[in-house]
């Protein structure tokens, strides 16, 4: 019982890490972002090349992050731009579409180009004994890693002044505007901040098992259900969503098994949507 | 209006003519008479998603789910319980327009914006392929059931499993047609407008939407159940969102939303792109997702707007249809 849960807590962390980036993008950009997985994807790839370069492994995680982040960067001020031109529910429909045809030339040119290349960092899987629980050191690290990330970004957005220009731009652009913030740059901020995000998430899951170009839908997939879990705008609601997830998952899949978990996790994806759109925490978030 | 009309009757009977003489033109090329049939298949696709996007902006992201629940139904109790397939083909049918009803009618009573019936729908679509994967027993996973010799000799002959294309294909016109220059067309104009108006001035919105989800989910059934015989085998792959979602959107969009003659437009259209591209393996993919961004980024009205707007250009002040809203014109 408990390793299931200790497992499903590292699980849930990783799927929170993954889903912020496009909690983030779609709650203060109003971009529901289809090639979300694919920027994880493409983080893991330029690790993994980096490091049969013969690059360590740390920096390769770094430079491999950032390379997320910067085709965020680049994307957001190519391909988003029409988007961007529109307001509320036109921006979300163009913003979709524009996504997905993204993810299609992603995945077409990552399977092209590195059809084999794949991340899979094969930490030594040392196990440590915390109160009587054995727990992979790849899990602390990737345990951790995902907390910390999630933890700085609310600080970020809570108690420093860019931060808050961020939130006023979601709450009313004119007004923010008024203020003299920069729609724009606030927009480019959080996009790639997203992209960040997701970066690190690819990174962490190449630590765990292994991230390839196939798999680019599907964290997209699983990050749009956590999301949609959480309530989709809120950041504390996507991490107890990713948690009430993973520990779902790590039980439904020991005692059920795998197919019937995804369509476990889809149909409670589905059900929030039509009992509590606002997400599992609702209104408190 | 009325030469109108006789206009549009004549351009479906043409089109119906045109497609009829295309097993002479390629004279039969077991190849081409392949991907003519298949053309038809996603031009009818096409008409359905128009039904209930273009026309009533419900973003289903579940067409191949539907089309391959009335296929995979038909198929698995043709085979189980030894029926007959005329007679499971209407269950099918049945199925997939009920299921399509089922999820307007809640995102409707629910209030879904056009992003969440997508992702529900979506949710939908992947719990219908895992359940393709899962329930073995009945539909044989990732291997797939074979069809040929299940009784529906007709589909099975490459002439007349075309000609049975076509004549859904031009029906599905003709109802399309009907349909939308009646009342309910008229509603459905008022709807995709404004919502609310359209309730304010005595629409029953719920009615409508769920209408033409009905029609437009029975619509991919009767393509998908008729396409699981003409096959010879049903799989998974056949109904995958890549291979059917993706590419209706784009032949809708390339064609042009809540016009008639778009989705055979862009049915034919992308039938050829894609044998073009079909060499290029991997990079297929990059194509069309360039393809997709440079529609809607470029060309949001399709090419039956714009080919009206060539035609008529130095005419008097013919106004095209003003392009949908939901995805066009910047808010005030």
């Amino acid at each position: 019982m408990i390793p299931l849960l200790v497992d499903g807590v590292v699980l849930g962390l990783q799927f929170a890490l993954l889903a912020v980036g496009l909690t983030l993008i779609y709650g203060l950009g109003g971009i529901l972002n289809l090639a979300h997985g694919h920027f994880a994807v493409i983080a893991g790839i330029v690790t993994a090349l980096l490091i049969s370069a013969g690059v360590t492994v740390p920096l390769a995680a770094l430079l491999g992050i950032l390379s997320a982040g910067l085709f965020a960067l680049l994307i957001d001020r190519t391909l988003m731009l029409p988007a961007y031109r529109y307001k509320g529910e036109n921006r979300l429909l163009l913003g979709l579409m524009l996504t997905l045809g993204l993810s299609l030339m992603v995945t077409g040119l990552l399977n092209f180009r590195f059809p084999q290349t794949a991340l899979s960092l094969r930490l030594p899987v040392v196990s440590v004994e915390i109160f009587g629980v054995t727990v992979r050191t790849a899990s602390i690290i990737v345990a951790s890693m995902s907390l910390l990330a999630i933890l700085s970004l609310l600080t970020f957005l809570r108690r420093t002044t860019l931060g808050k220009a961020v939130r006023s731009v979601v709450q009313n652009e004119t007004g923010a505007k008024l203020c003299g913030i920069d729609p724009k740059r606030i927009r480019t901020l959080i996009f790639v901040l997203g992209g960040l995000m997701a970066g690190l998430a690819g990174v962490a899951q190449g630590l765990f098992s292994s991230v390839g170009t196939e798999l680019g839908m599907e964290l997209t997939i699983l990050a749009l259900i956590v999301a949609t879990v959480g309530g989709v705008r809120s950041i504390n609601g996507t991490l107890a969503a990713g948690i009430l997830l993973g520990v779902v998952n790590a039980f439904a899949s020991f005692y059920i098994g795998a197919y019937l978990t995804s369509i476990i996790l889809l149909v409670i994806a589905a059900l929030t949507i039509l009992v509590r759109p606002e997400g599992l925490l609702g209104h408190l978030a | 209006m009325r030469a109108n009309s006789w206009l549009r009757f004549a351009s479906i009977g043409a089109v119906g003519v045109l497609l009829a003489v295309i097993p002479l033109v390629v004279g039969g090329s077991s190849f081409y008479m392949r991907l003519a049939t298949v053309m038809l298949a996603y031009m009818t696709y096409t008409i359905a998603f128009n039904l209930i996007f273009g026309h009533t902006r419900q973003l289903f992201l579940c067409l191949g789910a539907l089309a391959g629940a009335s296929a995979y139904f038909s198929v698995i109790l043709t085979r189980q319980l030894g029926l007959p397939p005329w007679g499971t083909i209407p269950l099918g049918i049945l199925l997939s327009g009920s299921v399509g009803a089922v999820l307007s009618y809640v995102s409707v009573r629910r209030g879904l914006g056009v992003i969440f019936l997508g992702i529900v729908t979506l949710a939908f679509s992947l719990v219908f392929h895992n359940l393709l994967l899962g329930l073995r027993e009945f539909t044989r996973g990732e291997t797939g059931i074979v069809t040929r010799g299940l009784g529906l000799g007709i589909m099975e002959d490459r002439f007349s499993g075309y000609y049975v294309f076509l004549a859904i294909l031009v029906l599905s016109l003709l109802l399309y047609y009907l349909l939308v220059r009646s009342r309910v067309g008229l509603a459905f104009r008022a709807l995709s407008d404004d919502e609310l108006s359209a309730e304010l001035a005595g629409i029953n919105v719920t009615g409508y939407k769920v209408l033409a989800a009905f029609v437009g989910s029975a619509l991919l059934g009767t393509v998908g159940a008729f396409y699981a015989y003409y096959n010879g085998f049903v799989g998974p792959e056949i109904f995958s969102i890549v291979s059917i979602d993706t590419m209706v959107l784009v032949m809708l969009l390339f064609g042009g939303m809540g016009t008639l003659l778009g989705p055979v437009l862009g049915g034919a259209v992308f039938t050829v792109v894609n044998e073009l591209v079909r060499p290029l393996g991997p990079l297929n993919l990059l194509v069309y997702g360039a393809l997709l961004v440079i529609l809607f980024v470029l060309f949001r009205e399709g090419l039956v707007v714009m080919l009206q707007r060539l035609v008529s250009k130095p005419a008097r002040r013919h106004v095209p249809e003003p392009p949908p809203a939901v995805v066009t014109g910047p808010e005030p």
